[in-house]
């Protein structure tokens, strides 16, 4: 009777489960099914499941008059800088916060974690006024300044916590044996956090490559990253769903495939970023 | 002795200048790309700044800031701001914990699950927009449309009508972030011990008490938390709605985020774009300070 009963219940629970992946998964697998069909017959009704499958779309957002690979180049030159730049800065700054004694330590964290909470439009204003001055508009260099904003404070605010893990007794020892700050730092410390880095450089170049409000603003022809590319593509081309559903597969595959491969690193840093403090997404 | 503590303290010295050195870099950085421009803005919100009409510009005062009592868009946006957030919130963690404590209960598969969580989180919102927008709400061959059809409950122009409109961006950006509360209350379900429950169990309590006087207590932090990280992004939601509704119809999801945006790049009027991105500012601000002294007082 009992055995029974917990017979159902997990199937009743798995029933829910499978429900909970579909509504989850559906849009991006329909979107998929979408990119191989002709325009003809994504408009049918009722939808069509089993057609006949066509590559016509991937062929003309890769090769066709307006294609998508300069736009991936551009979302990879942008996404690569700010992962950089933003690992360049944030390691460090992190160890110093979870380690080392100096005064005013309280206050610059309590900073650090005040500019992530900053609103994305209030910073766009004043960028895109300075830049078009000094004509840093439709540039790499100005994209990736604005980037830091949100990609640095959540970086450093990440690493902090993966430092807080290690134990204190490897540092002094190595300090004892006269390592000097820097070589201990290099030598002993960092591999440690090799695992933190990891996570935190996946969710930085991810928050980058997905980021549509900086690029739409101070972005244009030279610098246009995927996810503006598909915005003007909806806006130009407006039924062209199936082009636009490949278009949008190959814009994302990349945050799919890191999410797919790094999914055990990326629950792990939602959670230490929510465990802890710190993290916007 | 005194060598000894000479030692110390060059070695506290030694300390600190390494911290400053590693510091600085990152903390320069930060005061030149968000504190600066946040200056700028301040001080622009106090200027008439009107790309459009550019010989008008100049000192205003507070007239931007006065200007919003009489504007019923920018009031009407800040409704919408509330009942966004409110809504967005609230589903994702009632849900997400709905889903985490069900799936606690599944031994195996849940691997599978998180992939499947992991999915609406990577996607770029715009795409995730444009996907809805199109293949999901499309008036006749979206899935939804699709689905109410066949129920028999009509079609409908889930981005045309205004109070559509706004349940439908509210239920994208719920689709999209909920499997974020999903995964970190799973997470943090999990690392809860099991005894504790097998000796409530014994005690004879039922699971709904031992939801309320033990899991939940447990769980708050991380509740919490998922509560500020989710309003800040509900606050400074942007791609999704853009690409979706723009905005409209009309006004009818014009957040105050969107508000702020329109208002300085399509009607060019900076000024008073600066001043209602001051107002989220103050907004995003004062949440997070409520939020975090309440995470002290509880913990």
């Amino acid at each position: 009777m009992t055995s029974r009963n917990s017979t159902l219940r997990r199937g009743a629970l798995w029933l829910v489960a499978l429900a909970l992946l579909t509504v989850w998964a559906f849009p991006v697998l329909w979107g998929l099914l979408t990119s191989f069909k002709s325009e003809r017959d994504v408009l049918a009704y009722p939808p069509k499941v089993f057609f006949t499958p066509t590559l016509d779309n991937y062929r003309e957002v890769m090769f066709g008059g307006a294609s998508i690979l300069p736009n991936l180049w551009s979302s990879m030159v942008l996404s690569a800088s700010t992962t950089l730049l933003t690992m360049l800065f944030a390691v460090p700054a992190a160890y110093a916060l979870a380690r080392l004694r100096y005064p005013g330590k309280r206050a610059s964290g309590f900073y650090v974690l005040a500019t992530q909470m900053l609103p994305p439009v209030g910073l766009i204003i004043p960028f895109y006024l300075v830049l078009q001055k000094i004509g840093g508009l439709d540039s790499y260099s100005g994209l990736t300044a604005i980037y830091l904003t949100f990609s640095l404070p959540f970086a450093v605010w990440l690493m902090v916590s993966y430092f807080e893990d290690i134990p204190y007794e490897m540092e002094e020892a190595a300090l004892l044996d006269r390592a000097g700050r820097l070589r201990t730092l290099w030598y002993v410390i960092l591999p440690q956090v090799r695992g933190g880095m990891a996570v935190t450089t996946i969710f930085v170049f991810l928050n980058a490559w997905n980021e549509f409000l900086f690029a739409v603003v101070l972005g244009g022809s030279k610098v246009r990253p995927v996810t503006v590319a598909m915005y003007n593509f909806i806006s130009l081309e407006q039924t062209q769903w199936a082009r636009l559903a490949a278009g949008a597969m190959l814009a994302m595959a990349p945050v799919i495939l890191i999410g797919l491969f790094a999914q055990r690193h990326i629950v792990k840093g939602l959670t230490v970023g929510a465990v802890k403090g710190g993290g916007r997404r | 002795m005194a060598v000894a503590t000479g030692g110390t303290r060059s070695l506290a010295a030694q300390e600190r200048r390494f911290a400053f050195a590693l510091l600085a870099p990152a903390l320069l950085a930060l005061l030149l790309v968000t504190t600066a421009p946040l200056v700028y803005l301040a001080w622009n919100s106090l200027n008439r700044i009107d790309l459009g009409m550019p010989w008008m510009s100049g000192f205003a005062g507070l007239d931007n800031y006065a200007k919003m009592g009489a504007d019923p868009r920018f009031w009407n946006s800040l409704w919408l701001t509330l009942i966004y957030t409110a809504s967005t919130v609230v589903l994702q963690v009632v849900v997400g914990l709905s889903l985490a404590l069900l799936v606690l209960q599944i031994p195996k598969g849940q691997g599978v699950l998180r992939v499947g969580a992991i999915l609406p989180i990577v996607l770029a919102p715009v795409v995730v927009g444009l996907f809805w927008r199109t293949l999901v709400l499309a008036p006749d061959v979206g899935l939804v449309d699709v689905a109410t059809r066949a129920l028999g409950l009509g079609s409908h122009n889930w981005l045309g009508d205004p109070q559509l409109a706004l349940i439908s961006v509210i239920a994208i950006h719920t689709w999209q972030w909920t499997p974020f509360a999903f995964l970190v209350l799973l997470a943090t379900l999990s690392t809860l011990p099991g005894d504790i429950f097998e000796a409530a169990r014994l005690d004879r309590a039922g699971a709904w008490q031992r939801f309320r006087y033990i899991t939940l207590p447990m769980i708050r932090p991380a509740i919490v938390m998922v509560v500020i990280m989710r309003m800040m992004t509900a606050l400074s939601a942007f791609a999704a709605i853009f690409a979706v509704t723009g905005g409209g119809p009309g006004s009818s999801t014009e957040i105050l985020n969107l508000y702020a945006y329109r208002t300085s790049f399509t009607e060019l009027n900076i000024g008073y774009g600066s001043s209602l991105a001051m107002v989220l500012l103050g907004i995003t601000l004062a949440v997070s300070w409520l939020m975090f002294r309440l995470r002290k007082a509880k913990s």
